[in-house]
């Protein structure tokens, strides 16, 4: 029982990764640098709670503001690079997130431990849910009402006039322009935005593993943050939340190949990616969906 | 079509995750259930799968002796095996699905030091206080040698060497048998944790004690390639010591450096991690000269046929990372025949705080090469962690040899 | 003063030199990137992979090192096949965004497979360029690197004539700038594709070759500081553009080894990208490339 609380706990903050990649990319901006956010988020929250002694939602919610204002400030100069540029700069806005992490040593003696960022040796002992007598089950809860939330949000920013807007500049920047859409505005606002997401993925994941460091957002998980929205489809909300739940579920159950694993998985995404070019939920499945609904409502109508 | 199929492999994936955790009643069905997390992928694979050669010995030494002596009855071992390819979440799925899917009586493992820090992190850190909800669930690990991660919880013990105190005898012998060597430069990974706190907690100090001048300290990356600049440095501090506290592709690569540009130290010095079969593959005789602290060389008759037959049976090198492995499974063996243990799965929870009980109060256990001491809960320093025996070893025409020994030991 | 002056001389050797593998590696990215406009991050896994398959006949039946050679390469080129067709060729056409994920998988696929097969052990090239660096005066010269320098040099003039005075040059160019057009007066848009690919492949296979001699031992993790530095020498230098790619490659490498001697390698990295960062703002179409894309 607490094995599949643990898999899906996992999903769940992976969800959230992949809902900030989406969020950004639905504005035709692809960006290899979430983690950098939600590495702001772990490390920001982190401290609050076993630093400074600040309870874990208000902490939650400055790592997200740290991460969102970092998002707001990389929005800028991301404006003027598109495509693989793009992806090539929020790549390295991560790593340099994580090289500063890397370096950055801010430690106290708290009850006779050392605790707080430590440079390469991490940042340990964030273990606010643990001493409190939370339950994994518990945790799990949180996780997924902070999905559920962001989901919920996404799926009434795309149906609101907002949304709109983001899909126009990703069709074609220089007619939503004319259209009178101020593309700027609405590419740094879903910066920011990804931004608070991926913080708040951050700032869950280091209370639930108690350690952070920098070597959990390096490059693979910005590969596979980037691969989520991806593989899922980038129709709508459904589709990070899918390839996160099914990426993180094929780590977990191809461990019966042991040092196979990974060249499986590899080969599994190879071949995913070519049956669903479009991603797992395409835009094509969709209308196919819709078509349905819209079918047995014309029926239900018409009898 | 291709919707069938898809839908079919996510069932199937399904099933995957499912499938562990069969249920049986170990007692009963006459195993006892014993697990192990290592980097069996990745960077580190080399010593985790040492580590899992020299614990598949064991249990198969074990059982072919008749098996673990459980309320009378003989139960044979039984070992589940992740891989958590060096990172710290996969150590954290896999150490519950150890726990609680497998349901196994402790873990061995792991093998890095950054996944030892969560994987503790969540176990429980105040024993019988149900206010504390940490995993409670027993690690005995063999490889993770970052100083102090036992203290994170008093379910973490660890057969691991003391760097400090390791460091401490290597330098006040190389002061003994080399007065005249005053100078030292370092050279170490400042992103590679292990690194890190190896120099800061165990060589510094013991230079620190042994009246040393640090002249000059370099840093690389853990996957670093090019040391030129670090080397041209080192060189114009041309130090008597040269201390490279660097895993194997960096020793390498640094040590031709080193040779490219006419370094030439008097003496080197390396990090216990190096210790093993693996750089004398990649480097050869770049690296003679090399003195490393470690806790096992095979000397004696018992550790030469140990190391052959896991290299012979599990392709499985023999050095400090993986040798623990080995002994800590008959360390437990040990415990459980007298620790009264039901073995059942209504009874694991107390099952695993008898054993983890009589492991904090073991005292002296036998090692491979001699007697090994863990220390209590409530040892200041060091507790849960072991002193033992430490020999340091020279690397000399692409072998390594004992450089030095306890006197105890010869 | 001269101490500090001999220091950045030395510096700037050893970096300019460097800086011949990014070019040579950014060459090859940039092939990809910007001529055949395919986003192939398995080209970093595709060299490492060949320079392992070079490691068979060294160990295994102790062959001479221009066998080695021409293993790299041709195993470079086989992979590369690989990764064309399970990457490229089948991608249903439509989303743009599909092979870069599937060279992601290839990326993970390969890495794990030399992982595997490997053990995780070092293994070692040797250098058939020596092993002792050469005195310049006061400076000391790494002859790998500058026997590296020179073969890189040579290799680019080469390519320059390939690319300006050949008729392959002319039809490669002409596919990178319109292909619909290329179509039209008789270039062969497949067989162009095709063979830019195996050229690059090749041009990996060399660059990893050269690459792996100057190595301590091989690492897998060489794949992902390949592909690193390939992406950030494409950009500075512009997409698309070979004498930008050897600039930017150049650059790159004079700038890392200042950074390195005076401030050590976290900054080092961190100035990599902020140079980066620097031309993506300012100067986005790089030191020569066309207006980006």
């Amino acid at each position: 029982m607490e094995y599949y609380v643990a898999v899906l706990s996992i999903i769940g903050i992976h969800m959230l990764l992949g809902l900030s990649v989406y969020l950004v990319a639905i504005t035709g901006q692809l960006s290899f640098g979430q983690q950098g956010f939600y590495a702001i988020g772990a490390y920001f929250a982190g401290m609050c709670t076993a630093l400074w002694g600040i309870p874990l939602f208000p902490a939650i919610l400055v790592g997200m503001a740290a991460a969102g204002v970092m998002g707001f400030l990389v929005g800028f100069p991301c404006l003027r690079v598109k495509g693989l540029y793009l992806g090539i700069a929020t790549l390295g806005f991560g790593e340099i997130v994580r090289l500063v992490f890397l370096n950055i040593k801010y430690t106290k003696m708290i009850g006779g431990k050392l605790v707080g960022p430590n440079g390469a040796e991490g940042f340990r002992h964030v273990s606010y849910i643990y001493d409190r007598g939370m339950t994994q089950v518990q945790y799990l809860g949180i996780i997924y009402a902070a999905v559920l939330v962001v989901a919920i949000l996404i799926f009434l920013l795309e149906r609101s006039k907002l949304g709109v807007k983001f899909r126009a500049v990703e069709e074609d920047e220089m007619a939503a322009a004319m259209a009178g859409i101020n593309v700027t505005a609405v590419k740094v606002f879903a910066f920011t935005m990804g931004g608070f997401v991926a913080g708040l993925g951050g700032a869950l994941f280091v209370h639930y593993s108690t350690y952070i460091d920098h070597e959990i957002v390096a490059l693979p998980l910005a590969f596979s943050s980037a691969i989520y929205p991806l593989l899922g489809g980038l129709g709508s909300v459904w589709g990070p939340i899918l390839g996160a739940a099914v990426l993180i579920f094929l780590t977990e159950s191809l461990r019966v190949l042991h040092e196979f694993r990974m060249i499986i998985y590899g080969a599994l995404i190879i071949l995913m990616m070519t049956f669903r070019p479009r991603g797992l939920i395409d835009e094509a499945f969709l209308r196919r969906l819709r078509g349905l609904r819209r079918r047995r409502a014309a029926a239900s109508a018409a009898t | 079509m291709k919707r069938v199929i898809r839908i079919a492999s996510g069932l199937l994936s399904l099933l995957l995750v499912l499938a562990p955790g069969g249920v049986g009643a170990f007692q009963e069905e006459g195993t006892l259930r014993i697990g192990g997390m290592w980097a069996l992928s990745g960077p580190a694979a080399y010593i985790g799968s040492s580590s899992n050669g020299l614990s598949s010995l064991a249990v198969d030494e074990v059982n072919e002796a008749g098996g673990v002596m459980v309320e009378g009855k003989r139960v044979k071992l039984v070992k589940y095996v992740y891989d958590d390819a060096c990172k710290a979440e996969e150590g954290l799925t896999v150490v519950r699905r150890l726990a609680d899917a497998d349901k196994v009586l402790f873990s061995l493992g792991p093998t890095c030091s950054n996944v030892a820090e969560p994987v503790f992190g969540i176990l429980q850190k105040r024993l019988g206080d149900a206010s504390d909800t940490g995993l409670q669930f027993l690690f005995f690990t063999d490889t993770a040698i970052k100083f102090g991660l036992a203290k994170i919880s008093p379910w973490a013990f660890r057969n691991v060497g003391n760097e400090p105190q390791m460091f401490d005898l290597t330098f006040k012998l190389v002061k003994e048998k080399f007065p005249d060597l005053k100078t030292v430069s370092v050279a170490y990974e400042s992103d590679f944790a292990h690194s890190v706190s190896t120099w800061k907690g165990a060589v510094k100090p013991a230079l620190d004690k042994h009246g040393y001048q640090v002249t000059e300290v370099v840093e690389w990356r853990f996957e670093d390639t090019e040391f030129g600049a670090q080397t041209t440095k080192l060189r114009k501090a041309n130090a008597d010591i040269l201390v490279m506290l660097s895993h194997t592709f960096t020793t390498c690569g640094s040590v031709k450096e080193l040779k490219r540009q006419r370094v030439k130290a008097k003496l080197m010095v390396g990090i216990t991690s190096t210790a093993n079969t693996e750089t004398m593959t990649g480097c050869g005789q770049a690296v003679d000269g090399l003195i490393i602290p470690t806790n096992f060389a095979a000397i004696n008759p018992k550790a030469k046929a140990v190391a052959e037959k896991a290299w012979t049976k599990y392709k499985a090198d023999s050095n400090l990372h993986s040798v623990p492995a080995y002994e800590n499974i008959y360390a437990i063996k040990g415990i459980v025949e007298k620790a009264g243990i039901k073995n059942r799965p209504e009874t694991l929870l107390q099952d695993r705080r008898k054993v983890r009980d009589a492991l904090a109060k073991l005292g002296t256990f036998q090692g491979l090469i001699g007697p090994i001491k863990m220390n209590g809960d409530d040892d200041p320093v060091k507790p849960r962690d072991v002193d033992k025996a430490i020999i340091l070893v020279q690397a000399k025409g692409g072998q390594w040899t004992i450089w030095w020994q306890p006197p105890e030991m010869k | 003063m001269t101490d500090l002056l001999l220091d950045v001389t030395q510096q700037l050797i050893n970096g300019l030199m460097y800086g011949a593998f990014y070019a040579i590696i950014g060459i090859g990215f940039t092939l990809f990137f910007g001529v055949m406009k395919k986003f192939n991050l398995a080209y970093g896994p595709t060299i490492m992979a060949g320079i392992y398959l070079g490691l068979i006949p060294l160990y295994l039946f102790k062959m001479p090192m221009w066998v080695v050679f021409l293993t790299c390469v041709a195993g470079a080129i086989v992979i590369g096949f690989i990764v064309e067709l399970a990457c490229f060729r089948f991608i249903r056409k439509g989303h743009e965004l599909a092979p870069l994920i599937t060279t992601i998988g290839m990326l993970i696929l390969i890495q794990e497979t030399v992982v595997t097969i490997t053990h995780a052990l070092p293994y070692e090239y040797p250098n058939i360029f020596g092993d002792e660096s050469l005195d310049l005066g006061p400076f000391l010269v790494r002859p790998d690197y500058l026997a590296i320098f020179i073969t890189g040099v040579g290799f680019v003039a080469l390519l320059y004539l390939l690319v300006n005075r050949t008729r392959f040059g002319r039809a490669m160019r002409a596919v990178a700038e319109n292909p619909a057009a290329a179509q039209l007066l008789g270039v062969s848009v497949k067989r162009m594709n095709m063979l830019t690919f195996t050229l690059s492949s090749a041009l990996g296979g060399v660059s990893g070759f050269l690459v792996a001699m100057t190595f301590g031992a091989l690492q897998p993790g060489i794949a992902g500081w390949m592909t690193i530095k390939g992406l950030v020498v494409i950009v500075i230098g512009g997409v698309g553009s070979i004498p930008g790619a050897i600039l930017a490659g150049l650059l790159l490498g004079v700038v890392e080894f200042q950074a390195m001697w005076f401030l050590g390698f976290t900054y080092r990295d961190i100035l990599a990208f902020l140079l980066l960062f620097a031309f993506l703002v300012l100067r986005p179409s790089g030191l020569m490339g066309k207006p980006a894309v």
